[in-house]
């Protein structure tokens, strides 16, 4: 890369260079970090104490029951209550109360004194014992407060949860479906349009030029239920479902367009007038033009709007919901996702995993894509503008 | 162009896989809990229907939807049908764009009587007929409050009955745990007078008695709605309460000031609810309940409706490790009774066929109650379901108090006009907790409402 | 599965494949039909002409008839209904305009929407150009663009749950959400930051910002590649320094697209609801004009009339921006 190394050479301080990006990509990854962090915490700590307290072990409070009377055991000084509190895994029990108001009464291994000839000893190891000289009655065991020392403990249960969910994978491949022909067929034909708006000669092109970028502002919303009325109608003209992939695709095609011609024109315009001009004197017709020159060199705005265009159908779900409809067998990634939270939501265990789920894709079309913004394609080509 | 539809139908048709039939989840005939008679009976009334489908829209996804599955299961055991169910976060914003794009599923499934209301004013939803309208009066607890609930003017401006209520929530309910109580040596209030009491015995102890949470992302406020309507509902008779709900009490009337600010006792007060009164409005109220089961207890109440226990931490046992009591009437207005409030979802037919009136049907019968009461969280007013269907005490405390009930008043807020009940009563009530006067919130409120005329 | 998969590509590629093929013979076609067979050469001048007219139009033809169906007729049917009532029965007249003139859940939009305007923008145009500068004179720049790039991905279900554990206020004890707990342990007071008055606003456009400054990333480090190394040479030579090359050189020659993302970015800024959708709901004098506009048309069965007038006021408020396109188009044609 020269413009990288004449840059270097210039001798701005690269250690500011360096800090200042270190920054903005830290403030970029904190927040989503914490809902990677939470994302593999246990479903009840998600919303109890901070994800960034994840990582070191600490002292968690929590209530017990002891088993009930029925499993008490009589020995040679009364009745006793025995088992354990801990399900292991490093954890210990540092105290331990009777009370909700000093759950920390007592510090593990003591004996304490519950009055009524009742004690009650918890080991560090979570063992207890109850005893006292009569038997105990009642139908439900002892309530008791542990002070619990916790390494930090990480989970993949949310991801196991959200990924056995039925249908996730008919699900993520209708996502599939709906996403790479929405992505590639109006880069097609948005480029067409696009070098049409730019190097060809015909009237009215400039009105066009801002109609199309006055579309980027049309409200999805509004236009919903006029296509649908429209689709039905088709439909049923037709004798085909109104929903279907082709329905789906053209929605998604349209919907992109206008931001589409407008990357790409506007790309496409400021591209060197030489190249085209020589070939256009070489006899070149302008479908070989736009094929064997434009579209080449058009590759970085080809894929950077490629990547969003994905992003936006991959992440969609109210055009998926409304034209593909919302029945079990073509719904999309995220309809599945979010089917799994509660009718009334805040399940973030579920939240957090899927969304790391779902990025994943997008990422690796991002990386798979990044490559060709990165190539100078018309580096040494022109002769400045 | 006509390519891709053709290959995109050829897809959809390759892509369609029959649905297995889900396994029973009570095996008929084997649980005596449950009342398989009135299976038996559906079923052969029912046979001519095999091989249909059915298209099922409703607000239940998750935990709940798997309950519904299981519940749809015995629907297509005994008919034969194949059963889409379907359910969307969006499903207010689907329903109106299916509805009026004309393509619908058969029945629908909603909440909200309002929104209901508005689908038959604009011709959406067939009329199901008096006949049904006179069973639900006859077998329902408080049945004629629940007919009333269904009955919309029509597009031609004559009233009908349109909506069959199938499981219902119960708003009035204070959860806390006992043991707390017992250990501080409280006693669970029976009258408002003495819950003001014991919140200020706990306020003198050291501790906060409620933890109220009204954040809900978009719906940010609705859970002081419930409040404001249960006080509402103490204060004065039911004829009020409907008079303020269809807005011939203006919003800003005394009375309805007086109840907003009855709820202000509680909300507004610092020393009643955990993390000041700074919390309320910004705690979600999925989070808020957890308060009940800090260590020291972050709070000793929670105002809720009977869905809150799947907030609760995993593992709580109901009715040891928490419990309900009913929320108090005051004991200086006795003539008031024990008004309940609740809400319920409703099932309309966006689109008429012989499977969508056969699932009515099957709605009618016990059993379509019963298996979803012997799982968890559905609560019923159909008195012949049986009680020992439900999966435990909790529920079946529940259960009984919608069954007898003489009062039973929908959740106002489901009632009103979409951009009130869903709008401008939430936002008011945030304003109010965040300082506004009680006053000044309910003019706002009735200036929006106006405003919708 | 297998069998789901081979139909799914099957689908793909016969959809794409259909698409291309309509480029394909239609340039064919023109041809054939307008033959230059170079025996006569008026008739092929003339051919040759009768195919530069009509070729512009095949080649934007498809597009054309996309937007008109998808965007156009639904803008022209809003149009409509925004002279109707609720349901879109009775015509009303200006009744809706009237109203929003006078509601000042309105008014208290339009001001919000202009300061989203003037802030992210601006905001995610700077940041944008910044990242792609300076990322591509480190070793470690790739890294750091894609973490820039990351949220673009998050679905804004994801992002909104993101942000509560950043905003997230509990009254006493531990905050779970990272902002108050900078707060604290820097020993301030916890914040109810999305209710905050009048900052809140800013606490949600930095959701948007966070999100939109990877899309100004990406495209104008693309075009800063564009940019020709001689020139870049030639300065360094010339003896300029970073500050001078990044001011004369690299933004006028990228100034077309810095234009472009900062149109984009205003436009999207007019359109985006769901931050505020899901965050707020426009509560806490937070509302903005699309989600009045989502709000009127769905909440409780929606009023068509109402949200139309909405919609056409966002659509109006593009306007400028169009005639300032227009102006760019006719420029270029002109030199």
């Amino acid at each position: 890369m020269s413009i990288t190394q004449s840059l270097r050479r210039t001798g701005l301080p690269r250690l500011f260079v360096h800090g200042a990006i270190l920054v903005i990509a830290l403030l970029w990854l904190l927040p989503t970090l914490g809902i990677f962090v939470s994302s593999l915490r246990d479903k009840d700590q998600i919303t109890v104490s901070g994800w960034w307290t994840a990582f070191s072990g600490a002292a968690q409070t929590q209530a017990v029951r002891l088993d009930d009377p029925t499993r008490q055991t009589q020995d040679a000084t009364g009745f006793v209550i025995k088992g354990t509190l801990l399900d292991g895994a490093g954890k210990t029990v540092t105290a331990f109360g009777t009370r909700v108001q000093e759950p920390a009464a007592y510090p593990a291994d003591q004996i304490a004194d519950l009055g009524e000839g009742v004690s009650l000893k918890v080991s560090a190891d979570g063992s207890y014992e109850l005893r006292k000289a009569t038997a105990f009655e009642g139908d439900r065991g002892q309530r008791v407060y542990l002070t619990v020392m916790t390494p930090p403990a990480f989970t993949f249960d949310n991801y196991r949860t959200v990924l056995n969910a039925e249908g996730i994978g008919k699900a993520f491949i209708n996502s599939l479906t709906v996403t790479i022909p929405a992505t590639v067929i109006p880069i097609l034909i948005a480029a067409f349009a696009a070098y049409a708006l730019a190097w060809m000669e015909f009237p009215g092109r400039a009105i066009l030029i801002a109609v199309v970028v006055g579309l980027i502002v049309v409200p999805l919303q509004m236009s919903l239920i006029p296509l649908l009325k429209m689709y039905n109608g088709v439909g049923a003209l037709l004798g085909v479902p109104s929903k279907t992939y082709a329905g789906i695709w053209l929605a998604h095609t349209a919907f992109g367009m206008p931001l589409a011609i407008y990357l790409l024109r506007n790309y496409i315009a400021g591209l060197p007038k030489e190249i085209i001009e020589s070939a256009r004197v070489d006899g070149a017709s302008d479908f070989e033009i736009f094929t064997k020159i434009v579209l080449p060199l058009s590759f970085p705005a080809l894929a950077s709007f490629a990547i969003f265009q994905f992003l936006w159908v991959w992440n969609d779900l109210l055009v998926a919901m409304v034209f593909l409809g919302t029945d079990k067998d073509h719904l999309v990634l995220t309809g599945a996702l979010n089917a799994l939270l509660g009718s009334r939501g805040g399940n973030w265990e579920i939240l957090t995993a899927s969304a790391f789920i779902t990025i994943i894709v997008p990422l690796f079309v991002f990386f798979a894509l990044q490559r060709y913004l990165v190539r100078g394609l018309l580096a040494g080509s022109v002769k400045g503008g | 162009m006509k390519t891709i539809l053709k290959t995109g139908v050829a897809a959809l048709a390759l892509f369609a896989t029959t649905a297995g039939a889900a396994e029973l989840k009570f095996k008929p005939g084997e649980d005596s809990r449950l009342n398989w008679g009135s299976y038996e009976e559906f079923k052969k009334a029912h046979g001519d229907l095999k091989g249909q489908t059915l298209t099922i829209f409703g607000p239940w996804r998750g935990d709940d939807e798997a309950l519904f599955q299981n519940v749809l299961a015995y629907f297509s055991d005994a008919t034969g049908i194949t059963v889409k169910y379907s359910s969307s976060e969006n499903y207010e914003q689907q329903i109106v764009i299916d509805t009026q794009a004309g393509s619908p599923a058969e029945v629908s499934i909603l909440a909200q009587p309002g929104l209901f209301a508005d689908l038959a004013a604009k011709g959406y939803l067939v009329p199901l007929g008096d006949d049904l309208a006179g069973w639900v009066k006859e077998n329902y607890g408080a049945g004629d409050s629940w007919v009333s609930y269904g009955t919309y003017k029509g597009k031609d401006g004559a009233s009908g009955y349109f909506a069959f209520p199938y499981k219902a929530d119960l708003k009035s309910l204070v959860w806390y745990v006992p043991e707390n109580f017992e250990e501080a040596g409280y006693k669970v209030p029976t009258t408002m007078e003495d819950l003001y009491k014991l919140s200020d015995q706990i306020v003198k102890d050291g501790g906060t008695p409620w933890c109220i949470g009204l954040g809900s992302g978009g719906a940010t406020g609705w859970p002081a709605t419930d409040w404001v309507e249960d006080l509402m509902l103490r204060m004065y008779d039911p004829a009020t309460y409907d008079k303020w709900v269809s807005n011939e009490l203006k919003f800003n009337d005394p009375k309805v000031v007086a109840a907003i600010d009855e709820f202000g006792k509680f909300a507004k007060n610092g020393k009643y609810v955990d993390g000041g009164v700074a919390a309320v409005a910004s705690t979600d109220f999925r989070d808020s309940p957890k308060g009940l089961f800090a260590i020291p207890p972050k709070c000793y109440m929670h105002r809720q409706a009977s869905f809150v226990p799947s907030f609760f931490p995993q593992g709580t046992k109901l009715g040891t490790d928490a419990d309900f009591f009913y929320m108090p009437t005051y004991a200086s207005k006795p003539e008031l009774g024990k008004p309940v409030l609740g809400a319920g979802t409703l099932v309309a037919l966006t689109k008429d066929s012989k499977p969508a009136r056969a699932f009515l049907d099957f709605l009618k019968t016990p059993i379509a109650h019963e298996v979803w009461m012997a799982q968890s969280s559905f609560l019923t007013p159909y008195k012949a379901a049986k009680p020992e269907a439900y999966a435990n005490d909790t529920m079946r405390r529940e259960g009984e108090i919608l069954t007898t009930a003489t009062s039973f008043r929908f959740d106002g807020s489901d009632l009103m006009p979409g951009k009130i009940g869903a709008g401008a009563f939430w936002t008011g009530m945030v304003d109010y907790v965040g300082g506004k006067s009680a006053a000044d919130v309910g003019t706002g409120i009735q200036k929006a409402w106006d405003g919708l005329k | 599965m297998t069998g789901q998969i081979v139909s799914a590509v099957g689908v793909m590629i016969a959809g794409v494949f259909a698409c291309a093929a309509y480029y394909w013979l239609s340039d064919k076609l023109l041809n054939a039909a307008l033959p230059v067979r170079g025996a006569d050469i008026f008739a092929d001048s003339r051919n040759l002409n009768r195919r530069a007219v009509i070729r512009p139009w095949l080649f934007i033809g498809p597009a054309l008839l996309l937007l008109a169906a998808y965007l156009v007729y639904p803008v022209v049917a809003t149009l409509w209904l925004s002279f109707f009532d609720r349901s879109g029965d009775a015509f009303v007249g200006l009744d809706n305009y009237r109203w929003a003139l006078t509601d000042s859940e309105f008014r208290q939009s339009i001001f919000n929407n202009i300061l989203w305007l003037a802030v992210v923008p601006a905001a995610c145009t700077f940041l944008g150009l910044v990242i792609a500068v300076l990322t591509d004179r480190i070793w470690w720049g790739n890294i750091a663009k894609s973490i820039v790039f990351m949220p673009m991905a998050i679905s804004f279900v994801g992002a909104s749950v993101i942000w509560k554990f950043v905003y997230e206020y509990r009254g006493a004890g531990t905050q779970i959400g990272l902002l108050n707990a900078i707060v604290t342990w820097f020993g301030g007071d916890p914040q109810v930051w999305i209710s905050l008055p009048f900052w809140n606003n800013f606490f949600l456009m930095a959701i948007l910002i966070w999100i939109q400054s990877g899309f100004a990333m990406v495209i104008l480090s693309a075009a800063l590649r564009g940019i020709p190394e001689e020139t870049i040479e030639a300065a360094v030579i010339d003896g300029a320094n970073g500050w001078q090359i990044f001011w004369k050189i690299m933004v006028p020659q990228i100034w077309g697209t810095i234009a472009v993302v900062w149109t984009t970015i205003t436009i999207l800024v007019l359109k985006v609801f769901d931050i505020v959708l899901t965050m707020t709901n426009g509560q806490w004098n937070t509302m903005v004009l699309a989600n009045l506009m989502f709000d009127w048309m769905f909440r409780g069965g929606g009023d068509s009339g109402r949200a139309a007038v909405i919609a056409l006021i966002i659509m109006a408020a593009v306007t400028p921006i169009m005639v300032w396109n227009i102006r760019q188009a006719n420029k270029e044609n002109g030199g």
